[in-house]
């Protein structure tokens, strides 16, 4: 069988990476310079559950992901990068994808890993996992040895490395015996730096270093989940403080080292705090709502584009971020391989009187446009209560619906009347690019629930192209297309990026603030 | 008293059944589901789809509610779907924990409440009678959330005496479990006092002018002796009673300052299942708290009729 290095295609500073010299990386491989300490997080959100492949919760990966590893992964640059994969060949044909396991790998009880456990993991996944939809195109997958994986595709899918390295619900390798478990039952066993302590629900997770990890000395440093990682502390607890000013308190006090989401009006107190630093993801989540096109009076597409004509995005991102924001005229965030502004034009017009001019043309005569939002994220509620404001000064009978989180959620999925926007924000889908940022938009889902569930026949063309095109620019080309679409015919109305910050104490070394928490390669100055 | 106590646990069996279908009922007509929590903001219609699949919330409701009583009548009250384990096994690992921070605390509201409120009363009309009103007032005021907050910030950030959260088992370090607790059981226990103070005052002020009173008074008796022997017997009448309301409220509020505190109780529990729509473990919870505060209650009468012997039911001798 013909074959090349499809890694080198994907990525070519990754390709040099591995083709320089494992021994000249190694020399200059991250290796702690203080080691011991209890590392203390201090999380926003109950951990629901370990069992990684059921979860799309941030609060579970923020954990499992240092407990757990992928044959392939997403780096820095969001880049499919081998993990417990040594190589990714892959046929001419595009058919066959042919994984090498790395060597000396151990799963936290001690056991080997082989190409059995990564077989169990996929059958678990596809019967489980919560984006078992990624495995669809694949016609099967076997282990040829005990290191040799091979996956072979229904037909072929350039972007199947993409959908694979997905960490949304990632494809986490479990021993076999546990991949035989139902979904939530699993102990989680995985290969990670970190081993699984315990789990108090509602308190707390205790990872302890696991001694028998092996790096991946290919590369020199962590990089996204990727890349060399080593456990540095001894022991890590993820605390779960949900209640803002207690969480801030606690690293105040010194009691946790890092928290998460420090909220717009404790940042300045925090910097100021004498031990304590802030620091923040710049692209953390897009704020974004998404019209009804079922429920009149957003059915009429004139309506809708002037609904977006009348918004002012900076003053919607000011009271959904109190400041932490960017403006952003894309569906993508700015430096990443998908990013466009295709329908730019159509951004943070704040033009009023073309609204109007719109709503003439379309026949409006004042019908209630309601905004479904909730008040458990304020970034949707304020978001709301000032687009409700843009689009009354515009002429149009706004007013809110206000439920809590889970039943406005459930409203827009399942319910086509009573609501006319609904409220929310991508953070991981927008981060790891094209296909993973507009699947929303897509049959089957199409969030913006138009008649019968038939999407928009030119978008889910274009967003076919996307996943099927040959190379990067094509699929670069048909993601400009569809999000020109997107905001023309007002699928979603992205108001713009919100930021995320986080505070760690002074003696915490190397943690980079990322989409979730990790904590390989964190040392606690001594 | 024995007849009684039977009569009155059997009285609760219905009440349980009414609460189970009133909490299945309740539960399934909000919109929302488990998947859509799990799933979070960013969820796509088929990502839902298979958790729902994951969960058995694909189920027709019918089912749902057969394998709810089915199980129910075997002692089995299902499946935590966000924690992965039995309810049962979740509320017994819980309860303890609840159960110990809301005794502290009302040890903490008792002698709070009832020493100010008995000098508010030796002390009528006085600054320390006005000041203790003014304390009562602001106990029953209050927020507990609010209060919890302030508290971490005096106790925590700007004395550093006490952890912001956290909690340590009683059995594992009885020292650390002291510290842990002391914040959450003060939050639950400063508006609970406020209410006792108030009862006790105004009982004690009603007890004080009665003529056995002055009787015992006129006998010469000393000052300690007639607060602590007369009086105080009859101010415990009204006392116990509302002291079974104050342990209710001390377990209801659980659900607030456990999450703020990060005390994984049966609170704590609860609060999520509600807000993760964890259908069983709601029904499980609600079921379980009932029969707590229905057993509370049976206790409070109980103790009752055997502080005051005039109070029989049924005409029992």
């Amino acid at each position: 069988m013909q074959s090349r290095r499809l890694l080198s295609l994907l990525a070519p500073a990754l390709a040099a990476g591995l083709l320089t010299s494992t021994s000249a990386l190694a020399q200059a491989a991250f290796s702690c310079p203080q080691t011991g300490g209890d590392l203390i997080v201090g999380m926003e959100a109950g951990v629901p559950t370990l069992d990684q492949h059921t979860a799309t919760s941030s609060a579970t990966r923020n954990v499992a992901m240092n407990i757990f590893e992928t044959l392939v992964i997403r780096d820095a640059a969001m880049t499919p990068t081998p993990d417990l994969a040594e190589s990714i060949e892959t046929s001419e044909d595009g058919l066959t994808y042919t994984f090498k396991l790395r060597d000396g790998i151990s799963f936290h009880n001690g056991k080997p890993l082989t190409t059995a456990d990564v077989v169990a993991s996929f059958d678990r996944y596809k019967e489980v996992g919560v984006n078992r939809a990624t495995l669809d195109v694949v016609e099967k997958w076997e282990a040829t040895d005990d290191i040799t994986f091979v996956i072979t595709l229904k037909q072929a899918q350039p972007t199947f490395l993409e959908s694979l390295s997905s960490y949304t619900v990632p494809i986490v390798i479990l021993p076999a015996e546990e991949a035989a478990k139902p979904a939530n039952q699993i102990t989680p066993i995985g290969t990670g730096p970190f081993k699984f302590v315990e789990f108090v629900p509602d308190s707390h997770v205790r990872l302890e270093r696991y001694d028998g990890y092996v790096a991946n000395d290919t590369f020199g440093d962590l990089s996204g989940f990727a890349g060399h990682k080593q456990a540095c502390v001894d022991t890590v607890t993820f605390r779960m403080l949900t209640e803002a000013g207690a969480r801030m308190a606690a690293l105040e006090t010194g009691e946790v080292h890092i928290v998460e989401n420090v909220p717009a009006i404790s940042q300045e107190r925090l910097a100021g705090t004498a031990g304590v630093e802030v620091v923040r993801l710049e692209n953390f989540a897009l704020n974004v709502a998404y019209p009804n096109w079922s429920a009149p009076p957003t059915d009429n597409a004139l309506v809708r584009q002037a609904m977006l004509a009348a918004l002012d995005m900076e003053e919607i991102m000011e009271a959904a971020t109190d400041g932490a924001f960017k403006l952003n005229p894309s569906f993508q965030f700015p430096d990443t391989g998908y990013y466009s502004t295709a329908g730019e034009e159509f951004y943070n017009q704040a033009d009023p009187e073309k609204a109007r001019a719109l709503l003439a043309e379309a026949g409006y005569t004042n019908e209630p446009i309601v905004l479904l939002t909730n008040q458990q994220f304020p970034n949707m509620y304020n978001s709301a209560l000032v687009m409700a404001a843009q689009l009354q000064a515009a002429g149009m009978n706004a007013e809110l619906r206000v439920l809590d989180w889970p039943t406005a959620l459930a409203t827009s999925e399942k319910e086509t009347a009573g609501w006319n926007v609904f409220f929310t924000f991508w953070a991981t889908v927008t981060a790891q690019g094209g296909p993973t940022s507009l699947r929303n938009l897509a049959n089957p889902n199409n969030v913006y629930k138009p008649v019968n569930n038939e999407g928009d026949a030119a978008f889910n063309e274009a967003f076919a192209r996307i996943q099927s095109g040959a190379d990067l620019e094509t699929r670069r080309a048909a993601f400009a297309e569809a999000q020109a679409i997107a905001f023309e015919q007002v699928m979603a109305i992205p108001f713009g990026i919100m930021q995320n910050a986080q505070g760690i104490r002074a003696n915490v070394e190397n943690y980079q603030p990322y989409y979730n928490t990790r904590v390989s390669n964190v040392w606690l100055e001594q | 008293m024995i007849g009684y106590t039977i009569s009155r646990l059997l009285q609760a069996i219905p009440i349980l059944i009414l609460v189970s279908l009133m909490a299945f009922g309740i539960i399934y007509l909000i919109p929302g589901d488990a998947a859509t929590v799990i799933g979070g903001p960013s969820a796509t219609a088929e990502d839902l789809a298979q958790i729902r699949a994951n969960l058995g919330l694909d189920q027709p409701l019918y089912m749902q509610i057969v394998t709810f009583y089915t199980n129910l009548f075997q002692g089995d009250l299902g499946r935590s779907l966000m924690l992965g384990i039995p309810v049962t096994e979740a509320i017994i690992q819980r309860s303890p924990i609840t159960i110990g921070v809301a005794i502290y605390s009302l040890v903490i509201t008792i002698v709070l409440g009832l020493v100010t409120g008995i000098i508010a009363a030796l002390n009528h009309n006085r600054w320390i009678d006005q000041a203790a009103t003014i304390f009562a007032l602001i106990g029953v005021s209050l927020p507990n959330f609010w209060l919890a907050l302030v508290l971490i910030v005096l106790f925590s950030v700007q004395l550093g005496w006490l952890p912001t959260g956290g909690y340590i088992p009683f059995t594992t370090d009885p020292w650390g479990w002291l510290r842990t607790t002391t914040l959450p059981a003060l939050s639950l226990a400063l508006l609970q006092a406020g209410l006792l103070t108030r009862i006790t005052r105004s009982t004690m002020l009603e007890v004080l002018s009665q003529d056995y009173i002055r009787t015992a008074r006129a006998k010469g008796l000393s000052e300690w002796v007639v607060v602590g022997k007369h009086a105080l017997a009859n101010v415990m009448m009204p006392v116990v009673t509302v002291l079974g309301l104050i342990l209710s409220v001390l377990l209801s509020g659980s659900i607030v300052i456990e999450s703020i505190f990060g005390v994984p109780g049966i609170g704590a529990l609860l609060g999520n299942a509600i807000s993760s729509r964890d259908y069983p473990m709601i029904q499980g919870g609600l079921l379980f708290v009932t029969a707590a505060l229905l057993l509370l209650n049976i206790v409070v009468d109980v103790l009752y009729t055997w502080l005051d012997p005039r109070i029989r039911v049924g005409g029992g001798k």
